[in-house]
């Protein structure tokens, strides 16, 4: 205790300070005598921290805490960061969507306008980079925190709801369009609200939803109307694009309308040579018939629900009858409105302000759009006349009321309203969407209404001719007056007359409204696209509705535009393959059809059709071509001048060597010697025709050319010597060919006439009298006569002296052309092949060419080449014979050919041509002996 | 000898020897001809087995003969124009005629024309009925083949036009032959034109289930029962064997090339005009427009016989015997009625009565006139001759038809179900 006593004394002990002494150190004093100096890491410091900054070194992580912040700058400034970060470094929106997606969803209804407008900048900013099925998980909360800024109760909150559709409707229109329940009712909330049950007012009845006006805003109510309406357009347009395609419905609407329809079993399509080598094994039923197909036509009862889940979407009747029911009201509602405002400030009734406009066009966008949300054809009818039969009085009333009025007046309307519409543009610069041309009012009104009208029935026709007239007034001054129109006008405004044709089916309607396309369809110097649009509406006219209706059949317009189309693609030539490509589709049917219009058309122009210069069957591509060598087939007569030019097109070689067999086999169809057409009264082809034909086409060169060819000295001609008679014109390679393909057609057409012997006559006759004096003679030309002489040679037959002789020379002269023919293996294959069927068809041809070797008037070159056309001669087994039957011939050529060559070596052709000639004749001998014997 | 199961028959455009004459199937010995005029193109039918129809060339009228008496040219029906093509229903009721664009439908029990369907631009080239008459597809020369239902044909009123249930329009150039297959209305048709293809559709959807493009015109077609082989005439005398179905599922296989030729029948110098195959898929016969008639054996591709016409032959096929062929004291169970030449019957003005009672669905236009009792009998009468011929027919049928019928049956079925 005492110890501890003075401890406590120890450790309190004074310490005395005095004057002149220094102060005793203090015991915790720190000492300050050190140096320090500063280590710098930077680049450890920078790697501290894993991911990227932005440039006032916040990371993702910071920046999405600091969106928490009260204080809206911060806010801001985060989501500034965060684009700036996002943008920087693309890969990190992948790694946060999900964060990053819910905060700034969350700022959609952040009370600041500044944060609410660089959230959806943000968001837009996220929306290009990620696409839609990676944003699918997030989207319930993105269209959640939509839904709570659609209804929030601060206006300017709603406003930017509405850009943040935008966003949404741009970049993911398919996700949105899911969502269409809950997103239709906060449309109508925004323009409208609920009527209350007791309230009954004087418009009570009308609807459940009246509309609302706030004054409060910024823009007017027509203003906010329009803009809201705009998305809500947008949407349905979503919500319709987007929807599942339902298969075999065929979009009728818009641009799609007259575009192909699809089948939904895919056709195998093999062609027979892949087939016949085993290259395509053909599983038809396995691959598309093993079933019967979904959409054959037996059913025990119509699918009511189309597609299990597909019930909760707006694609039956009645769920959009139901969302009609209730905005159709408000919707004539505003356009009361509308008009009603507009009417005070002009003094007639017609002319509208371009806001009243704008606002007028998105409501009849709307009202299409609602038709279109059904995608089947029976639902669309059924929801056609709960249309009509529920709110054709009010549409009567409302919309065609000034309708005739304005449209006499729109063009002037026009020309005022420039000033005017400037001066409200800058007045309501917010609102986007005010520019809508009158026109585009006018013709989506004539869209909207005709779908009113029904088809067939008579009494409603006289009902609706009230109402119908106006409407068709101003198509047919719209179409007629000679201005040119957008392409998205025209497809409407032809939907409208299609519509209408067909189901008012009156021939005087009909020929008024097409007269009218008609003239749209003369203008001149139309871009492609109309110009392709307008044909379509034509062939399509023509080619599916012509056969049920029998108004459009007679359509005296409908005829003329067919007659008009074999000229047109004349005078199109080889500028536009496309456009060629669709007139010849609209031809071809027509022409298969036997209309009569189009055949007299057709017949007129077939010369310069099938030019064999310039005419189309030679400009333009494959596919065309093809057509057109078939629609040849339905042509009327074949005058001798066409048959030249077909004959002429066949062998220039500007069409493939297949199509060409095509073209000759048509013509040989349509011939009656072929034996196929059985009618006898009319001859298209006449048989004199027929046969010159032929010929021309056999010998590939008319006579003009071949006269020009006797005079000329080109480099591809071998000139004439004892061993080659002719002179030689050498066509290229695969002229050659081509021509030999079809010399191998017209051989077998020629084959399958009825009297061989009268046919060869003719052809014999023709070759004395147009080739047998020729001095110089292409190639393909020799070849194609050794060719089709044996071929048609009937057995009982004896060919002329003349013709002999001429062939023996041709013969000769191929022969030397073959030693001569190194580089082409094919052309030499050819060329033998045709040398050696007329020899060895022929035997009076052989002794004819053996007889002609003089060997003493050779000179001491071509005595090689005699020696190799002899060896080739006896190599050759099936000719065998037929130089056996030469023998005495062939020795006598043989030793005036060793006494001629007085060389003293033996060269080698000598050696081989005596060598081939004892092996003949030994085997010969043989064969004698061993007849003998037996 | 006992009676022959199937038999062939043909015709030429000549007419020098006979206008049509049965064959035998395996030796190609003749059995019977039918003379008189010469028979156009895909236009000689055998209607319920009684009568042969035949459309006299280039003329209006169409040669009937019973099918017994074969001498004797028993009818000439004079119809409106030009009979381009003429098919019976395989239940001989009805007979359909193509004439120039039109196709008249002619109901068998009274004589009526029933309808004129005007659905073809151009010519009609060919009519061909399913297998249990339920709907029947016509080619033109428009590129179009149309699939009727025959029962919305006959029973719409005459107010409205009647449909083509579907319209195959995808051929390019004139329809040359049509082949129907077997199962009614889930048959599939093959169509040959000229734009060089054969294309297989289904009747219950109208889709195109293949098309194979050839280096020839196509100038007719035929399926084998089972459905195995797609037979294919060219124009240059050849027939092109299609396989629809790959039987070869080993792998191995794939490399082997099916030697260039060997599904081609070659023999025929000019086009081949008519092709039928045997009910056991084993013969394939073919006409041509080079004057013969050939058989073929499927698998060897070997021509077993051919038989010279005097001209260009229209019309070869092979047929199940009809009962009443080779009995020359037998006579059809049903007068063949005369054809009526207008669309109704009273605008004509021949109201003779012969007494039919005329069985309309649907359409109650047709005021019955007599009491009930008469009718009764008359159906009663009608009747009895219709169970007559049936029974007549069973006591005919061989023995091993039934079972050639039952197997390839069974393989169908099998198929079916296989696949």
């Amino acid at each position: 205790m005492k110890s501890k006593k003075q401890k406590r004394q120890g450790d309190f002990q004074k310490v005395q300070l005095k004057v002149g002494k220094k102060k005793p150190k203090a015991d915790n004093a720190t000492n300050v005598n050190f140096k320090s100096k500063a280590i710098h890491l930077p680049e450890q410091l920078k790697h501290a921290d894993s991911g990227p900054t932005t440039n006032r070194q916040l990371d993702i992580k910071d920046l999405l805490s600091k969106l928490h912040h009260v204080n809206s700058n911060i806010k801001q400034g985060a989501l500034v960061g965060l684009r700036e970060l996002l943008s920087g470094q693309p890969t990190l929106i992948e790694l946060h969507a999900s964060a990053v997606l819910s905060e700034v969803a969350a700022l959609f209804t952040d009370k600041d306008g500044s944060v609410r407008a660089a959230a959806v900048r943000l968001l837009r900013f996220i929306a290009q980079c990620i696409p839609p099925e990676r944003v699918a998980p997030f989207f319930p909360l993105l269209s959640a925190h939509l839904t709570c800024a659609m209804t929030h109760i601060s206006e300017a909150i709603q406003e930017d709801a509405l850009r943040v559709l935008d966003v949404l409707l741009e970049h993911y229109p398919g996700l949105l369009s899911q969502r269409h329940t809950v997103l239709l009712t906060n449309f109508l909330e925004l323009i409208s609200q609920k009527r209350k049950s007791g309230t009954g007012q004087d418009k009570a009845g009308k609807g459940a939803f009246s509309l609302t006006i706030s004054t409060n805003r910024k823009v007017t109510a027509q203003q906010w109307r329009l803009t809201v309406l705009l998305r809500l357009g947008s949407f349905l347009q979503a919500v319709v694009e987007e929807r599942p395609l339902e298969e075999g419905v065929i979009s009728r609407i818009g641009l799609g309308m007259w575009a192909g329809e699809k089948g939904s079993v895919t056709p195998v399509d093999v062609s027979w040579e892949e087939h016949a080598f085993g290259k395509g094994k053909i599983q038809v039923f396995e691959n598309s018939g093993a079933v019967p197909s979904p959409h054959s036509a037996y059913r025990l009862r119509p699918d009511s629900k189309a597609g299990g889940g597909m019930n909760k979407e707006l694609c039956s009747a009645e769920t959009v009858q139901g969302f009609a029911g209730t905005l159709v009201p408000l919707l004539l509602e505003i356009w009361v409105e509308a008009a009603g405002g507009d009417s005070v400030q002009t003094d007639s009734d017609h002319l509208l302000s371009a806001e009243a406009m704008a606002l007028m066009f998105q409501i009849l966008t709307i009202l299409q759009l609602l038709r279109r949300l059904t995608p089947q054809r029976d639902q669309q009818d059924i929801l056609d006349a709960w249309f009509r039969n529920s709110y054709l009085t009010d549409f009567k009333h409302h919309f065609m009321k000034n309708f005739p009025y304005g449209l006499r007046e729109v063009a002037r309307h026009k020309k005022k309203a420039d000033g005017k519409r400037i001066r409200q543009q800058v007045a309501a610069g917010t609102v986007a969407g005010t520019n809508v041309e009158p026109l585009a009012l006018n013709v989506t009104l004539c869209q909207v209404m005709v779908t009113l009208s029904l088809r067939g029935q008579d009494h409603i026709e006289a009902e609706d001719a009230d109402w119908l007239g106006p409407i068709r007034v101003f198509i047919r001054e719209t179409l007629s007056n000679g201005g040119k129109l957008s392409l998205k006008h025209l497809a409407a405004l032809l939907e409208v007359v299609w519509r209408m044709i067909v189901t008012q089916r009156s021939r005087v309607v009909t020929d008024d409204l097409l007269q009218a396309v008609f003239v749209q369809y003369q203008q001149r110097n139309l871009a492609v696209s109309v110009r392709t649009l307008l044909l379509r509406f034509f062939s399509r006219l023509y080619i599916q509705e012509q056969q049920n209706h029998p108004h459009i059949a007679r359509s005296r317009i409908l005829a003329c535009w067919l007659a008009s189309l074999p000229v047109q693609l004349v005078q199109l030539g080889s500028r536009n393959p496309q456009l060629s490509a669709q007139l010849l589709e609209t031809i071809h049917p027509a022409a298969a059809r036997g209309n009569k219009d189009l055949l007299q058309s057709l017949q007129k122009n077939a010369c310069s059709i099938y030019d064999p210069q310039e005419g189309c069957v030679v400009v333009l591509p494959a596919e065309s071509q093809k057509r057109l060598v078939q629609i040849l087939h339905f042509l009327p007569a074949f005058p001798a001048e066409l048959l030249a030019c077909l004959s002429q097109v066949c062998n220039t070689g500007r069409v493939s060597a297949s199509l060409a067999t095509m073209l000759i086999r048509s013509v040989h169809l349509r011939s009656p010697l072929s034996g196929c057409s059985s009618s006898l009264q009319d001859v298209p082809v006449k048989d004199v025709d027929y046969l010159s034909f032929f010929f021309t086409t056999l010998t590939g060169f008319s006579s003009e050319m071949l006269r020009a060819l006797q005079d000329t000295d080109e480099d591809g001609l071998l000139p004439s010597s004892t061993l080659s008679p002719l002179s030689v014109f050498a066509t290229t390679l695969e002229q050659f060919l081509h021509h030999w393909d079809i010399v191998e057609e017209v051989c077998h057409c020629l084959n399958t006439l009825g009297s061989r012997a009268q046919c060869f006559d003719v052809i014999q006759n023709a070759i004395n009298k147009n080739l047998c004096g020729l001095v110089v003679v292409p190639d393909c030309v020799c070849a194609a006569i050794l060719r089709c002489v044996p071929r048609l040679l009937d057995v009982n037959f004896l060919p002329s002296d003349t013709l002999l002789h001429f062939l023996s020379d041709c013969c000769l002269s191929m022969l030397n052309l073959l030693l001569q023919l190194e580089q082409s293996a094919r052309k030499r294959d050819a060329v033998w092949e045709a040398c050696f069927a007329a020899l060895s068809t022929v035997p009076r041809l052989l002794r004819l060419v053996l007889q002609s070797f003089h060997v003493f008037d050779l000179c001491e070159e071509e005595l090689p080449v005699l020696a190799q056309i002899l060896s080739l001669l006896l190599q050759h087994t099936q000719l065998r014979n037929h130089m056996m039957a030469n023998a005495s011939l062939l020795q006598h050529i043989i030793q005036d050919l060793t006494h001629f060559y007085g060389g003293e070596t033996r060269e080698q052709w000598l050696t081989d041509l005596l060598y081939c000639y004892s092996v003949t004749l030994s085997g010969h001998r043989t064969n004698m002996g061993m007849r003998d014997i037996y | 000898m006992s009676a022959p199961v199937e038999v062939v028959l043909s015709a030429d455009s000549a007419g020098q020897l006979f206008n049509c004459a049965v064959f035998d199937p395996h030796s190609g010995s003749e059995f019977l001809s039918y003379r008189g005029g010469n028979t156009s193109s895909r236009s000689l039918t055998v209607l319920n087995g009684e009568y042969i129809l035949g459309a006299q060339l280039g003329k209006n009228f169409i040669n009937v003969w019973e099918i017994q008496r074969k001498d004797q040219l028993q009818q000439k029906i004079v119809c409106p124009g030009i009979v381009t093509c003429l098919s019976a229903s395989p239940d001989g009721l009805y007979v359909l005629a193509g004439i120039a664009e039109a196709i008249y439908l002619w109901e068998m029990s009274t004589g009526n024309l029933l309808a004129i369907l005007s659905r073809h631009y151009q010519d009609v080239s060919c009519i061909r009925f399913t297998d249990d008459s339920s709907h029947f597809v016509s080619g033109g020369k428009d590129n179009l083949a149309l699939i009727w239902n025959l029962s919305s044909v006959v029973q719409l009123d005459s107010s409205r036009t009647p449909e083509p249930r579907h319209i195959l329009s995808r051929h390019s150039l004139p329809i040359t032959d049509i082949h129907c297959g077997l199962m009614g209305p889930q048959a599939r048709v093959a169509t040959a034109s000229l734009d060089q293809t054969v294309k297989v559709w289904e009747i219950s959807s109208g889709e195109m289930l293949l098309s194979v493009l050839f280096d020839v015109g196509i100038m007719s077609v035929t399926l084998d029962p089972c459905e195995y082989f797609l037979f294919c005439g060219g124009s240059d005398g050849n027939i092109f064997q299609v396989s629809l179905c790959s039987t070869s599922l080993s792998r191995d296989k794939t490399f082997q090339t099916d030697s260039d030729g060997n599904q081609v029948f070659k023999g025929h110098r000019n086009l081949v005009t008519c092709l039928s195959v045997s009910m056991d898929g084993t013969l394939l016969l073919s006409g041509s427009n080079d004057e013969t008639v050939r058989m073929w054996d499927v698998q060897s591709k070997q021509c077993i016989w051919s038989i010279n016409h005097k001209g260009p032959v229209t019309n070869a096929a092979i047929i199940p015997a009809p009962a009443n062929m080779f009995l020359a004291d037998s006579h059809p169970a049903v007068p063949l009625p005369r054809f009526s030449r207008h669309l109704n019957p009273s605008e004509q003005g021949d109201t003779t009565g012969s007494g039919g009672v005329c069985l309309r669905l649907g359409a109650n236009t047709q005021v019955p006139e007599g009491t009930y009792l008469e009718k009764a009998d008359e159906l009663y009468s009608l009747m009895c001759a219709v169970t007559d011929k049936v029974s007549g027919e069973v006591h005919h049928c061989c023995q091993d038809s039934i079972i050639t019928v039952s197997r390839i049956l069974a393989r169908l079925s099998r198929r079916r179900s296989f696949v």
